[in-house]
């Protein structure tokens, strides 16, 4: 029926193979890259454990009360972002709202785990040594969820000004679609920590 | 994209409820003596499904075109998980060269 000219064959860019636009793709390359950051901590940290004899069990270390807490606002924040990204097309006011609404979910998270840190560091817990067991158990811990938090507080940052620039008009449907993306990434990143570092 | 004038919310909410009932299980099995390996593959088969609801649904991936689900997903991510998985194993052997168990 129709013949495909060179100009418009997938691979001599002719097309839109995805379907989608430029910053969608690039966001998802960028997201696939962050992903395997996280990957490779979480497979290294797989392999000490199960190569120590003396890892300390979580639920004696952790507060998981003040862990579900963090999940349940983490998970929330999430789904406000969702919300926000589907009325970014109809409704300015009420998109802001929901963007504000998770900025909220991101500095609660934040200050859950500041206090979380506070409490393992006062209770003798460091990224070389702790008094539960395996040395190594505090090198993963800090650096596995130091880096999501940094990941968080970007996301709080980026959350807060595509908020402002909904409020002013001066963003896309788009915009506020990548900024969802990231955030939900961040929220995706934390279903692994929680799982394999908090309950396994 | 163009006709919606009030977007439908309700597929998103219902995730989150889902979400969070997912959470709450794994909290509950977390309180019972299961059977170590069965309480691992039951969390990981609830974790993959939390995953999956948060990429399909909130990141759109159920709507995206399967090229990009592909492409990103299958390709990009799980190869590069498979490598890490594969050197997993060369990592080992190097853990028992240097403990002098390394048979040829």
């Amino acid at each position: 029926m129709t013949t495909t000219t060179y100009a418009e064959s997938r691979w001599m860019g002719g097309t839109c193979p995805f379907a989608a636009g430029w910053k969608k793709v690039m966001m998802w390359v960028f997201i696939v890259g962050d992903a395997l950051l996280f990957a490779g901590f979480l497979t290294g940290y797989g392999y000490a454990r199960s190569m120590s004899s003396d890892w300390p069990v979580a639920g004696e270390v952790f507060n998981l009360g003040l862990i579900g807490l963090m999940t349940f606002v983490l998970i929330s924040s999430s789904a406000t972002m969702a919300a926000a990204v589907a009325t970014a097309s109809s409704d300015r006011a009420k998109t802001a709202r929901f963007v504000w609404m998770t900025v909220i979910g991101g500095l609660v998270f934040l200050g859950l785990q500041a206090y979380e840190w506070t409490h393992l560091i006062g209770a003798g817990g460091r990224p070389w040594e702790n008094p539960w067991g395996a040395a190594l158990f505090g090198s993963y811990f800090f650096v596995i969820t130091g880096f999501h938090g940094t990941h968080v507080l970007i996301g709080v940052l980026v959350n807060a000004a595509t908020a402002i620039r909904t409020s002013k008009g001066i963003t896309t449907p788009e915009n506020v679609e990548m900024a969802g993306l990231y955030w939900h990434f961040v929220d995706l990143v934390w279903v692994f920590i929680f799982t394999l570092f908090y309950l396994i | 994209m163009s006709e919606t004038k009030t977007a439908n919310l309700g597929i998103y909410w219902r995730t989150w409820v889902v979400l969070l009932v997912l959470t709450a299980i794994m909290f509950f099995l977390d309180t019972l003596a299961m059977p170590r390996g069965l309480f691992v593959v039951v969390m990981l088969l609830a974790m993959m499904t939390k995953a999956t609801l948060i990429g399909g649904i909130f990141m759109h991936l159920a709507k995206e075109s399967m090229d990009l689900v592909v492409t990103v997903v299958v390709c990009a991510l799980g190869f590069g998980v498979l490598l890490y998985g594969l050197s997993v194993v060369d990592a080992h052997r190097i853990y028992e060269m240097a403990q002098g168990i390394f048979v040829r």
